[in-house]
C-alpha cells in the first residue's frame, strides 16, 4: 500500500456511501492494481455463493495480526476492520444473509445500469446505492410515467416501478443529501433540486424513516422556497418535536438539550412568522422565547432574541437604536462575534439613514470586517461589501460604489466545502448587481443593463425571497427611461407595478408622471401626502426629492420666488445627510430659479462654484446634460442675449456657451432625450446666427426643426424647465 | 323505512336520547323486506370464504347468527361444481389444508398451474401471505436504523403485475379482485386500489371484506359520494360504517337504527357499532348502556372493549373497569384491546408507570394501533414526562393524521411547558378536525389569554359556549374576561347565563363556581340599584360557603340604602331604575335554581 491508498482511506471511511462506479474510479486514481483486486474479489463473492463472503471473512484477520502489516491493529486500516468485524459478529443469520444480499444487489446495479433491457438481471434491482443527484429530472420523468401508465405488462415496467422511489439510502448517503440540499439552498438555489423534486425525495425518506429529523427541517426550507406557510410551520414544528427527543439524550454543551431546543424552537417560529410577514404572530413567538430563555438564563438564546427583536422593530418602522447597540454590547459579551457585526451592521444601515457622518460609518464596518476576515465570516462580508456599496451610492459617489459592487462580485467563496458553487445567491449579492445595474443605466449603458438583469433573473428566479429587488430595479430602470424619453404613456403603467413593490417609490413616480402630463394639482397633493410620510419614516432621500419636485411644480405656475425656500431647505437637508448628488441636484433648480428670477451671473457662480464638478463626476448623464445646458443658458444670459435677438453680445460668453451646448447635446443624444437636444439645437442656431456662422446655424435650425417634427408636441416654452 | 332522528331542541349538536321522539318517514328505501332471502346469501358468501381462506368473514356469520334459522329445504344449494373445480379437487384441498396452517410457500406450490378460479385465488392469496409474513419476521432483524421502515413485501410487485395481466383480461372474479384491491394499496396505489375496490363489489357485493378495505381508502364525504356502488342491502352497513368513521355520527346513528328496525336487532356488531358511535360524541351514558348490553349477549368480546374501558375510564367507574381488566385477561391477555384496557385500568388507580407499561405492550403487539399511542401520551403527561409525550403523540399523529386528541395533548404538553403561542398551532389543528368541540375551543381561549389577546379570547369562549360546552366552563371563563376587562355589562350577562347553564344541566359539578357567579352579580345590581334582584343574589349567595360573609355583607347594604331611599320617596325610585343607562339584563328566575 502506497502513501496515496493511505490518504484515501479516510475519505472513504468518514465520507458518504458511493456507488461502485464511483469508488473504483477514486481506487483506480491512486491505485490501479488494487482496484483491480477489489474488482476481482467483488465479482467473485457476487456472482459466487454466501460461501464467498464468508471465505472473505474468515480469509481477513491473517493480514491483521502480523505486526508489520499495514492493516496493524492500530493503525486506520486496521480499526476500521476491527469494527467490521465486530459488526460482522453480530449479525444473526438471517442478517447475514441479508448483507450478501444487499452487496449482490450494490454490485449488479453497477453493472446493470449501462445495458438496460438485460434480461438476465433479476427485476428487483434496485439501483438504492447511487443517489442520482446529477439528473433529478430524470427521476422526476420516471415517476410520471409510473403514474400514467398505471397498467403495466411488461417485466421492464416493474423497474421502472422500482427505479424512482429508489428505496432504501444509507444513513451517511441520507445525511450527506441533506447537507448538501441545505447548502445550496443557503447558497445557490438553482443548483439544489427543484421544489417538487425536493420534497418528493425527502417524502420518500421520511416514509422510510419518519425519526428523521433533519429531514423535517430540509423540508421547511423548501416549503418556504415556494412560501408556503402551512407545509413550512408544519414541518418546522414536526422538526423541533422530533429534535426535543433526541436532545433528551444529551447534548454535553452545558445545559439541559432539551430545553435549549424548546427555546430555539420558538425563536425558529418567531422567524418563521417574520418572513412571511407575521409581525404581530412574530412579536408573540418572540416574546415566548424571550420568556422561556430568560427563565433557563440562556445568555446566548437571548442574545439571537434580542437581535431578532431589533430586526422586527426595524422592519415595523420603528426606532431600534438603543436596542440594537445593546445586543452589539452584549453579544461582544458573550463572544458572538456574528451577531456583534450583524448588530453592528445594522446599526450602520440606521446611522447611514439619519445622517451619521461618512467616516464614522466607514470605521465601523471596517472594524467589523477585521473580525469577519478574522473569524472567516463569508456572509457577513458580503453583506459588509453590499452595504458599503449601497452607502456610497446613497453619498452619490458612483465610482466608489462601482468599485465595491465589481469587488464583492468578484470575490471568491470562503466556506470551507462549496459544492462547485461559483456564485452565491444571497441577498447581498441581489444588492450589489442591482446597484450595478442602476449604475449602468444612470451611464446610459442599456445593454450592460439588460445582461445584468438577466443573469439576476437566473440567480434568482420570480418566486425566490431576493426577487422583488431585483423586480424593483427593473421597473425603475424602465420608468427612468420612458420619462428621459419622454414617453410618459409608457411609464404610466410602470407606476402600478412599482407600488405594488414599494409603497412609497410609487407615488413618487406616480407624481412625477403627473407632473409630466401637466396634471399639477393631483401631482401637487401626493407630493404633500408623501412628504409628509416620509417625513414620519426619515426617508431623506425621498423628502428631498419630493421637494425638488414641488419645486418644479412651483416654476410651472412661475412661483419662482415660492420655490426658494423650498429649494434651500432641501439643499440644507441634503448637505446634512452628505447626499451629494441630491445635493448638486439641488443647486442645480436653485442655479435655473436664480436664472429665472434675472440674477444669470449668481446662477453661473453658483453653478461653476459647487456643482458642475461633483456632476460631472459622479452624477448621471441626464445630470450632466441638464448642467451643461443650464450653464450655457446661464453663459448667454450673462453674455446679454435676447430671445428676440437684440442688443450687443459678449462675444467670448457666446463661443464658450457654444462649447457648452454641444458637449451637452452629447449626453442628450447618448439617452435618446429629444426634447432636450430641441431644445439645445434652438438654442444652438440662436448662437451661431448672432456669431455670424450662417452655416452652423442653418443646420442647428435644421436639426431643430426635424426634432420639432418628430416631437409633434407644441415646444413649452423654452426657459420653463430645467 | 327511514327513521329520523329529530332533535327537538333543534340544537342540532346532539342526538336526545332514549328514543322517544323520532320521526318515522314511510319511505320504503332500504329492501329488507325479505330477510330469508338475505339469510341465504350471507350463509352462501360464508362458505365462499371460508373455501377461500379468508378467515375474516367473521362478520357475516354474526349477521347471519343475528337472523332466524331457516328450515333445513330452505338452506342454499352449494354452488355448482365445474369441470375444472373436478380438476383441481385434489391439489386444492391439499393446497387449502397447508394454508390453513400457515405454510404458504407450500400451498403456493401445490397450486401452481391450477385453472378454476377458487384455486388460483388461493394460489395468488398465499403468496401474499407469504409475502407479508415475510415481511413481518424481517422486520426483527432489520441492518441498520434507517432500514426501520424499509421493510417491503417483496412479493407485491410480482402479485401487481399478475394481477394486472388478468384485470384487463377481464378475467377476475369478485375475490380475485379484493386481492388485487389489497396488493394495489399496499403498493400505495391507491387511486387505483379504489377503482379496483369498486370493481369487486360490484362482482361481489356480499363480500364485506372489499367494503371495508374501500372504507379506509374514502378520506372524506365527497370522495363516498362520487364512488358508485351496487344498491345492495349490504351498502347500508358500508353507508352508516362510513359516517362513523367520518364523525358523520348523527347519520351512521339513524342507518345504524334503521338496520336494527329492519330486522338486525339481535346483531352485535350494528350494537357495538353504534355504541362507539356514542361514544364519539361523548354520550357517555348511552354508550355503556349498549356495550353492558352488549358483553350480555356476547361476553367473551375483545373487539372494541378497548373503547367501552375508555367509557369506564371517563366515569371514573373503578369496579367496573377492574373486573372488565380481570375479565378479558382470562379471555386473551395478548391481545392489543386487552393490554389498552389494563393500561385504562392502572391509569385510573394512578399507577402511570405500569399503565405506559402496558400500552407499550399494546404498541408491541400493533404498533400502527393509534388509540395506543394516544393514550401512552397521556400516561406520560402524567408522569411530567414531557418529551416521551411529545413522541407519543407525534407517533399517533403519523399513523393517523387526523387524530385530534394527539394534537389536542401536543398543545397541552407545550402549554404545560408554558409556551402558550406554540401551543396555539396544536390547539388549532385540534380544533380544525372537530370543529364543534368546546375543549379545543376553551383550550385555544386559555392561551389566548395568556397571551393577552383578548379579543381573540372572548370569541373562543363565546363559541365554545355556542357549539355546546361539555365542562361548563367556557362561559364563566368569558364573564371573568369581561370583568378584566372591565365590561360589567358583558360580564353579568355571561355570569346569568352560566348560573342558568349549571343548573339546567341539573347534575352538580365539582368545580363550578357559581358562588362567584352571584357574588359578582350581587355587586353588579347593586351598583345599578336594582335592589331587589340585589338582594336574591346575595341570598344565594349566603348558601355557599365561601360566598357566605360577602352576601350578607352585600345584604346589609341593600338593607341600608333601601332605608335611604324610601324616606324621600318611593315614586322617585322607580323612574330612576328605568333611566339607568345600563343596558337592563333579564332579571333572574331565581326560584327555579334552587339546587
Amino acid at each position: 500500500m502506497d502513501r496515496a491508498l493511505n490518504k484515501l482511506i479516510l475519505p472513504l471511511q468518514q465520507g458518504p456511501d458511493l456507488s461502485l462506479g464511483q469508488f473504483l474510479k477514486t481506487v483506480e486514481e491512486c491505485c490501479p492494481q488494487t482496484a483491480y483486486a477489489v474488482k476481482l474479489k467483488l465479482h467473485e463473492m457476487a456472482n459466487g455463493e454466501l460461501k464467498d463472503m464468508e471465505y472473505f471473512f474468515y480469509d481477513l484477520p491473517n493480514p491483521y495480526i502480523a505486526f508489520d502489516s499495514e492493516a496493524y491493529k492500530t493503525s486506520v486500516v486496521g480499526l476500521f476492520m476491527r469494527h467490521m468485524f465486530l459488526a460482522y459478529d453480530k449479525l444473526s443469520f438471517s442478517q447475514v444473509y441479508k448483507l450478501y444480499k444487499s452487496l449482490q444487489q450494490y454490485y449488479h446495479s453497477h453493472y446493470a445500469k449501462p445495458s438496460d433491457g438485460q434480461v438476465g438481471l433479476p427485476a428487483l434491482v434496485a439501483d438504492d446505492s447511487d443517489m442520482d443527484l446529477t439528473n433529478p429530472e430524470d427521476a422526476v420523468g420516471d415517476r410520471i410515467d409510473k403514474e400514467e401508465l398505471d397498467t403495466p405488462l411488461h417485466e421492464s415496467e416493474l423497474r421502472n416501478d422500482n427505479a424512482p422511489s429508489r428505496g432504501p439510502l444509507s444513513q451517511k448517503q441520507a445525511e450527506y443529501f441533506l447537507a448538501r440540499q441545505a447548502y445550496l439552498l443557503k447558497n445557490d438555489e438553482n443548483k439544489a433540486l427543484k421544489p417538487a423534486a425536493l420534497q418528493e425525495e425527502l417524502n420518500n425518506m421520511l416514509k422510510f424513516n419518519p425519526d428523521f429529523a433533519e429531514a423535517h427541517y430540509l423540508n421547511y426550507l423548501n416549503s418556504m422556497r415556494v412560501q408556503d406557510i402551512f407545509l413550512s410551520a408544519h414541518s418546522l414544528l414536526h422538526y423541533f418535536d422530533r429534535l426535543i427527543l433526541s436532545g433528551n439524550e444529551g447534548k454535553s454543551n452545558g445545559d439541559e438539550g432539551y430545553g435549549r431546543s424548546l427555546r430555539y424552537a420558538a425563536l425558529n417560529l418567531a422567524s418563521l412568522h417574520c418572513r412571511f410577514g407575521h409581525y404581530q404572530q412574530a412579536d408573540l413567538a418572540l416574546q415566548e422565547a424571550i420568556r422561556i430563555a430568560q427563565e433557563s438564563n440562556d445568555h446566548v438564546c437571548l442574545q439571537h432574541c434580542l437581535s431578532w427583536l431589533y430586526t422586527l422593530e426595524q422592519t415595523r418602522g420603528s426606532d431600534s437604536t438603543v436596542l440594537t447597540e445593546d445586543s452589539v454590547k452584549m453579544a461582544a459579551h458573550f463572544c458572538l462575534p456574528y451577531l456583534a457585526s450583524l448588530g453592528i451592521q445594522s446599526l450602520v444601515q440606521q446611522g447611514a439613514t439619519q445622517g451619521k457622518t461618512a467616516h464614522k460609518l466607514m470605521d465601523a464596518l471596517k472594524d467589523t470586517d477585521i473580525l469577519h476576515w478574522k473569524h472567516s465570516l463569508s456572509e457577513l462580508i458580503e453583506i459588509s461589501l453590499a452595504q458599503t456599496t449601497s452607502i456610497w451610492r446613497m453619498y452619490g459617489k458612483s465610482t466608489m460604489a462601482l468599485q465595491q459592487a465589481q469587488l464583492l462580485l468578484n470575490m471568491s467563496s470562503l466556506e470551507p466545502v462549496n459544492f462547485g458553487v461559483q456564485q452565491n445567491n444571497t441577498e447581498a449579492f441581489a444588492v450589489a448587481l442591482c446597484h450595478l445595474a442602476e449604475l449602468h443605466a444612470e451611464q446610459g449603458l442599456y445593454g450592460a443593463v439588460s445582461e445584468i438583469l438577466q443573469h439576476l433573473k437566473e440567480q434568482f428566479p420570480p418566486h425566490s425571497q431576493h426577487a422583488k429587488l431585483w423586480m424593483l430595479c427593473d421597473l425603475k430602470i424602465q420608468f427612468e427611461r420612458h420619462m428621459n424619453e419622454g414617453k410618459y404613456h409608457l411609464a404610466e403603467p410602470l407606476v402600478t407595478a412599482i407600488s405594488a413593490l414599494n409603497k412609497t417609490e410609487g407615488l413618487y413616480r406616480k407624481a412625477q408622471v403627473l407632473k409630466a402630463l401637466n396634471r399639477s394639482t393631483e401631482a401637487y397633493s401626493i407630493l404633500q401626502r408623501l412628504q409628509v410620510h416620509c417625513e414620519k419614516t426619515k426617508c431623506t432621500e425621498v423628502v428631498i426629492r419630493v421637494m425638488l419636485s414641488t419645486a418644479e411644480l412651483h416654476w410651472e405656475s412661475s412661483g419662482f420666488s415660492t420655490a426658494l425656500p423650498l429649494l434651500l431647505q432641501a439643499l440644507a437637508l441634503a448637505r446634512q445627510h452628505h447626499l451629494q448628488s441630491l445635493a448638486s441636484e439641488t443647486i442645480l433648480h436653485l442655479a435655473f430659479t436664480q436664472l429665472m428670477l434675472g440674477v444669470p451671473e449668481q446662477a453661473l457662480c453658483v453653478l461653476h462654484e459647487a456643482c458642475i464638478e461633483p456632476v460631472l463626476a459622479h452624477g448621471a448623464v441626464m445630470d450632466k446634460g441638464r448642467a451643461l445646458l443650464l450653464t450655457a443658458r446661464c453663459q448667454m444670459a450673462v453674455a446679454g442675449f435676447r430671445p428676440n435677438g437684440q442688443g450687443q453680445a459678449d462675444l467670448r460668453l457666446a463661443v464658450l456657451a457654444v462649447d457648452t451646448l454641444k458637449e451637452a447635446a452629447a449626453y442628450f443624444f447618448r439617452l435618446n432625450c429629444k426634447e432636450r437636444l430641441r431644445d439645445v439645437h434652438y438654442l444652438q442656431a440662436q448662437l451661431h446666427r448672432s456669431l455670424g456662422q450662417t452655416s452652423q446655424c442653418n443646420k442647428s435650425a435644421m436639426l431643430f426643426r426635424l426634432l420639432d417634427q418628430e416631437l409633434q408636441s407644441p415646444a413649452p416654452p423654452v426657459s420653463m424647465r430645467l | 323505512m327511514i327513521i329520523l332522528f329529530w332533535d327537538q331542541a333543534g340544537n342540532g349538536s346532539d342526538v336526545t336520547p332514549g328514543g322517544r321522539n323520532y320521526l318515522v318517514l314511510t319511505t320504503n328505501k332500504i329492501h329488507f323486506g325479505d330477510l330469508v332471502q338475505i339469510k341465504k346469501q350471507l350463509i352462501s358468501v360464508i362458505s365462499l370464504c371460508k373455501e377461500r381462506g379468508l378467515l375474516h368473514s367473521a362478520k357475516a356469520s354474526e349477521l347471519a347468527f343475528a337472523l332466524d334459522p331457516l328450515p333445513k329445504d330452505e338452506l342454499p344449494p352449494s354452488p355448482p361444481f365445474t369441470e375444472e373445480d373436478a380438476q383441481d379437487l385434489d391439489a386444492l384441498t391439499l393446497a387449502k389444508s397447508y394454508f390453513d396452517l400457515k405454510e404458504y410457500d407450500r400451498a403456493a406450490y401445490f397450486l401452481k398451474g391450477c385453472c378454476s378460479q377458487k384455486a388460483y385465488f388461493l394460489y395468488m392469496y398465499s403468496r401474499y401471505l407469504s409475502g407479508e409474513k415475510k415481511k413481518d419476521d424481517e422486520t426483527v432483524d432489520s441492518l441498520g436504523p434507517l432500514e426501520k421502515g424499509q421493510v417491503r413485501n417483496e412479493a407485491l410487485r410480482e402479485l401487481r403485475v399478475e394481477l394486472s395481466k388478468k384485470h384487463i383480461a377481464g378475467e377476475l372474479d369478485g375475490f380475485t379482485l379484493y386481492l388485487y384491491g389489497v396488493v394495489l394499496r399496499k403498493l400505495d396505489l391507491l387511486k387505483e386500489a379504489v377503482e379496483v375496490f369498486v370493481e369487486a363489489i360490484h362482482a361481489l357485493p356480499l363480500h364485506w371484506g372489499a367494503w371495508l378495505e374501500l372504507s379506509n381508502l374514502v378520506t372524506n364525504i365527497e370522495m363516498l359520494k362520487s364512488l358508485s356502488l351496487p344498491d345492495c342491502w349490504i351498502k347500508d352497513f358500508f353507508m352508516a360504517h362510513m359516517y362513523t368513521e367520518l364523525q358523520m355520527i348523527k347519520e351512521a346513528l339513524q342507518k345504524y337504527q334503521s338496520l336494527i328496525e329492519a330486522g338486525f336487532s339481535k346483531s352485535t356488531y350494528i350494537i357495538s357499532q353504534i355504541a362507539v358511535a356514542y361514544h364519539n360524541i361523548r354520550d357517555i351514558d348511552q354508550a355503556l348502556a349498549l356495550f353492558n348490553q352488549l358483553r350480555e349477549q356476547d361476553p367473551y368480546r375483545i373487539d372494541n372493549m378497548d373503547t367501552f374501558s375508555n367509557l369506564l375510564y371517563v366515569k371514573g367507574m373503578k369496579p367496573n373497569l377492574s373486573y372488565l381488566a380481570h375479565n378479558l385477561v382470562e379471555i386473551d391477555k395478548y391481545r392489543v384491546e386487552t393490554c389498552c384496557v389494563i393500561g385504562n385500568y392502572y391509569s385510573l388507580r394512578s399507577q402511570h408507570e405500569k399503565a405506559a407499561l402496558y400500552f407499550q405492550r399494546a404498541l408491541k403487539l400493533n404498533p400502527r394501533c393509534l388509540g395506543a399511542w394516544t393514550l401512552m401520551g397521556h400516561e406520560y403527561m402524567e408522569m411530567k414526562n414531557t418529551s416521551a409525550a411529545i413522541q407519543a403523540y407525534r407517533h399517533a399523529i403519523e399513523v393517523n393524521k387526523r387524530d385530534y386528541r394527539a394534537w389536542y395533548g401536543l398543545g397541552q404538553t407545550y402549554e404545560i411547558l408554558k409556551m402558550p403561542f406554540y401551543c396555539l398551532y396544536y390547539y388549532r389543528k385540534a380544533h380544525q378536525l372537530r370543529p364543534n368541540d368546546s375543549r379545543m375551543l376553551v383550550a385555544l381561549g386559555e392561551s389566548y389569554e395568556k397571551l393577552s389577546q383578548q379579543v381573540e379570547a372572548k370569541k373562543c369562549y363565546w363559541r365554545a359556549y355556542s357549539v355546546g360546552d361539555v365542562e361548563k366552563m367556557a362561559l364563566l371563563k368569558l364573564a371573568k374576561l369581561h370583568e378584566q376587562l372591565n365590561e360589567s355589562d358583558d360580564a353579568a350577562q355571561c355570569y346569568m347565563l352560566y348560573i342558568q347553564d349549571i343548573f339546567s344541566c341539573g347534575e352538580q359539578l365539582e368545580h363550578a363556581e357559581v358562588s362567584t357567579a352571584l357574588r359578582y352579580l350581587g355587586q353588579y345590581y347593586f351598583k345599578n340599584k336594582l335592589y331587589d334582584e340585589a338582594s336574591l343574589c346575595a341570598q344565594r349567595c349566603c348558601d355557599y360557603n365561601d360566598a357566605r360573609e360577602e352576601g350578607k355583607a352585600l345584604l346589609r347594604q341593600i338593607s341600608q340604602v333601601r332605608d335611604q331611599i324610601e324616606t324621600p320617596s318611593a315614586d322617585l325610585f322607580a323612574p330612576l331604575s328605568n333611566n339607568t343607562p345600563v343596558r337592563r339584563v333579564s332579571p333572574l328566575n331565581l326560584i327555579s335554581f334552587t339546587p
